[in-house]
């Protein structure tokens, strides 16, 4: 997929509205999860860093893994959980350098960011555009 | 691609996937007790019983455990079948009268209209079916720090010679994947205890917070590559690290446009 998430600390404003979406996005059965991202103080005045799944090249996650539960989507790219698979062993929770796989106390799993599978609900509600899924631009060569 | 039908359903499958596989992915609940996707199926519970049929079978059906049944073409699968049901309920009369006491045993078997056991309840019996789901679990993530031990109806899960199992690294997976949640562990004051083994948790450098055991994160770490000072902070505590780096370059960027 020739598309990626950015995100610009610059533009949040601290909403919360992508925690929101994350987490009725991926609730189930009704019961909403904890949010897979999160807006936090970045330590300067009026400044906030939604923090989330970086989706590493050499992932930790993965690594740490010892079921296979945590895979790349190749079309995505992004690292999925299949929570079917998942052993609840926290590896993955204690080896992410960034604290992205969390567990969720209320139903028992967790979760990371999935990226929704190739449509994130939470660039969809970011009132600022601080959170964006965009097209990647193809490096034109200059001529002459 | 195979095609088999279930419940009426004609639908897709792979040659040789498992029954139940092919079953919970069209959404239909069938009760199981040791199965779970990360380890192979073993049959143990006998909960996950189908009736199975082919149209050259002459109207002979079969019972069949799904999770060990591989898909074949033209198979027709009945998954709440009277019979089925029945047999069911029979299993769970018989789990119900071996573990009385397991809320879990018996919120399974009310569901399947059985209250009260027929036959003589277990008295001073525990809540492990001896599904094998632990064991297995912990076979496949590499530690093989239990086993089934002994046979008939001294048969239990132990760790070997019943001593601290020198292979446990304290992950809590069999504890947790436990469908009677029988197996028992004690995490307090920054320490925990399983199968008789004393483990040490790491506690956030930061806050306090712990997640896994030393030495789950030391065999993570040898084993798989990882830096051993990614366990030293609990996630949370990760993410504010990254929050203020990414923010301190924001900053910049900021006071550089300004």
């Amino acid at each position: 997929m020739n598309k990626r998430f950015i995100v610009k600390p610059e533009l949040c404003t601290g909403c919360r509205s992508c925690e929101l979406a994350c987490s009725f996005t991926h609730a189930i059965d009704g019961v909403r999860s904890l949010t897979r991202i999160n807006p936090i103080d970045g330590g300067f005045k009026d400044l906030w860093v939604p923090v989330t799944c970086l989706q590493c090249d050499d992932a930790a996650c993965i690594k740490s893994c010892l079921v296979n539960a945590l895979k790349r989507n190749p079309v995505t790219g992004a690292v999925e959980l299949n929570h079917e698979v998942c052993v609840n062993c926290m590896a993955c929770v204690a080896a992410c350098p960034f604290g992205c796989a969390i567990l969720d106390t209320q139903t028992n799993l967790i979760v990371k960011c999935d990226l929704c599978g190739g449509d994130p609900a939470c660039a969809h509600f970011c009132p600022t555009k601080a959170l964006v899924w965009e097209l990647i631009k193809k490096a034109v060569k200059k001529t002459g | 691609m195979i095609h088999i039908t279930i419940n009426g359903k004609v639908v897709q499958a792979k040659d040789g996937e498992m029954l139940l596989t092919v079953i919970r992915r069209e959404q239909i609940d069938i009760p199981t007790l040791c199965h779970h996707e990360a380890v192979e199926p073993s049959g143990a519970c006998r909960l996950c019983m189908v009736e199975i049929t082919k149209p050259s079978w002459d109207g002979w059906c079969d019972y069949v455990t799904s999770c060990l049944y591989p898909a074949e073409d033209g198979l027709i699968v009945n998954t709440h079948a009277p019979k089925v049901n029945e047999l069911r309920s029979s299993i769970l009369d018989m789990f119900l009268a071996r573990h009385p006491k397991s809320p879990e045993i018996r919120q399974l078997a009310a569901e399947y209209g059985v209250m009260k056991t027929q036959f003589e309840e277990v008295v001073d019996g525990d809540n492990c079916i001896l599904c094998g789901i632990c064991t297995r679990i912990c076979d496949t993530m590499g530690f093989k720090a239990i086993s089934m031990v002994g046979r008939g109806h001294g048969k239990e899960v132990a760790p070997p010679l019943n001593m601290a199992p020198a292979a446990c690294v304290g992950c809590l997976s069999c504890a947790k994947n436990c469908p009677t949640n029988y197996i028992e562990y004690n995490m307090k004051n920054g320490g925990l205890t399983i199968w008789k083994k004393d483990f040490e948790m790491i506690a956030c450098t930061e806050c306090g917070a712990t997640t896994i055991t030393k030495e789950f994160a030391e065999y993570l770490s040898v084993n798989r590559d990882i830096p051993f000072d990614y366990f030293e902070k609990c996630d949370a505590c990760h993410r504010k690290e990254l929050a203020g780096t990414m923010g301190r370059i924001a900053n910049w960027d900021r006071e550089a446009r300004s």
